[in-house]
């Protein structure tokens, strides 16, 4: 055989090969992908058990960075609902009419926790500033930005620029703090929680509300799936779960907003 | 069904062998052209081989998901052709990969022909050997070493590929989710004993592939007599 020719025909079945997949592209029992901020990964695991109980709608959890997964969808990502660690980007999917109208609900309201790996962390160790201090990064991380809103309502902030490690997200700030890396950080206490690590919750009158919220993407064949879960996760009773994982009160917090909104309305 | 990790297992191996493949394919001629080159130019072409050395993976991953998404004429041409989306597809990791792992199969290849000379070949050619005969004949026994280095550092440059894959992947199981990409996600998930366990055999795998390579290069008894 010629080689150009045994060549070609090499190359075109191997770009033959690219387009097979293992999973089957059956549209009609795809099951209801969840694209997920990492830190509430191991909550939704937990959660979804009792989820499996109730229906028998099948899941598949995509776990990642909400910045990554926001960019994904933009660009066409096949994800049916998207549980956000912000309140940002679900905004800016609503703004830009990706996903289903009114589907934006705050399932979860974050709380930040000072842990140290060393002693045990109080509150009142912040005022010395420590040689090494672990934040998410407070531009593009909700928890991160909120320990800087904490240091900066404690007056702290200044004296704090040294010492600061930042993590791209709070995963990586827990990481760095678990590892003892760093002696000291601000993290979520979901992962306190999670972790069954003592830490101190910071007040969140130190801080705006982290607000988690998750939305329903548009044009994709499982929304009434994705509906279900969303309500599912909004239900007293999985509020109420949520809570006992490290989050402040939905309820509560959404009253306060409520109030801040009508208060800085005059 | 089986187990997650070893679906993404499959998806890895699936991933970089197919990867190397095309790799070989592109890459033989690619770094003959090369080697053979006199003109100036040769350096341009020879640095953007180079040029995923240099990008952080990500970045190469961000426009890579930008050129593949539907909006964009790559991926819209893909989609027109294939009637699929690229973006987020087991094409598009191959794809990827194959541009990311490039340097790493070009590079030894083109060092093996460039070492080569022309007097064999000219001789080959006088002897009447056509183009494939003397490929199949001269280039590929003297150059086979290269050729087994070139392979075995495109599979696994592309087996611990991360950053690439997670921007233009999305992560989804059976399609998308590789190995590095499972082990990332169990750690991030707090759940290291997973994260242990997948991070051991991917050592262990890694490390007989290489040696074996290795041990495949090891010139035999008689030639180093």
């Amino acid at each position: 055989m010629n080689l150009s020719r045994l060549y070609t025909l090499l190359l075109i079945s191997s770009l033959l090969c690219m387009s097979t997949s293992f999973a089957s592209n059956d549209n009609t029992d795809s099951p209801l992908r969840i694209a997920v901020a990492a830190n509430f990964t191991p909550v939704l695991k937990e959660l979804l058990v009792e989820f499996h109980q109730k229906t028998d709608i099948k899941t598949q959890i995509i776990s990642g960075a909400t910045g990554a997964l926001f960019l994904q969808i933009k660009h066409g990502a096949p994800f049916d609902i998207f549980i956000s660690a912000d309140s940002v980007r679900p905004k800016l999917l609503e703004q830009q009419n990706l996903i289903l109208i009114d589907s934006r609900k705050t399932y979860a309201i974050g709380q930040l926790a000072l842990l140290s790996m060393n002693n045990k962390a109080q509150l009142s160790d912040l005022a010395s500033t420590p040689k090494y201090f672990a934040i998410a990064n407070p531009d593009i991380a909700p928890y991160g930005k909120a320990a800087k809103q904490t240091l900066q309502h404690l007056g702290l902030w200044q004296q704090y620029q040294k010492s600061l490690i930042t993590g791209i997200n709070i995963n990586q700030t827990f990481a760095q703090v678990l590892s003892q890396a760093v002696n000291s950080g601000l993290v979520a206490n979901s992962q306190l929680v999670i972790n069954k690590l003592a830490g101190v919750v910071i007040p969140s009158s130190y801080h705006h509300p982290i607000e988690q919220q998750l939305v329903i993407v548009k044009n994709r064949n499982n929304i009434d799936h994705a509906k279900r879960l969303s309500q599912f996760l909004l239900s007293p009773k999985i509020q109420q779960k949520i809570v006992s994982f490290g989050y402040a009160n939905n309820a509560f917090t959404r009253q306060l907003t409520q109030q801040e909104r009508s208060n800085a309305k005059p | 069904m089986p187990s997650p990790d070893l679906l993404a297992l499959a998806v890895t191996l699936k991933m970089a062998a197919l990867t190397t493949v095309i790799l070989l394919l592109i890459g033989t001629p690619l770094a003959w052209y090369l080697a053979k080159m006199t003109s100036r130019f040769k350096v341009i072409i020879e640095a953007i081989v180079a040029l995923p050395l240099v990008l952080p993976p990500t970045v190469l991953g961000f426009y890579l998901l930008i050129a593949f998404s539907p909006q964009h004429l790559p991926g819209e041409i893909w989609q027109q052709v294939t009637g699929q989306q690229l973006a987020f597809s087991f094409s598009a990791i191959v794809i990827g990969s194959v541009l990311y792992s490039l340097p790493f199969v070009v590079q030894p290849l083109q060092k093996a022909f460039e070492q080569l000379g022309d007097s064999l070949l000219e001789a080959g050619a006088m002897l009447g050997a056509g183009t494939i005969d003397r490929f199949f004949t001269i280039v590929l026994p003297l150059t086979k070493a290269s050729f087994i280095t070139a392979a075995s550092l495109g599979f696994a440059h592309t087996v611990g590929e991360f950053g690439v894959i997670l921007m233009i992947g999305g992560n989804i199981p059976g399609e998308t989710r590789v190995l590095s990409i499972a082990l990332f996600d169990h750690v991030e998930a707090f759940d290291y004993a997973k994260a242990h366990i997948l991070a051991i055999s991917l050592l262990i795998g890694s490390m007989i592939l290489l040696a074996s390579v290795y041990l495949l290069n090891l010139p035999s008894r008689k030639e180093r007599e």
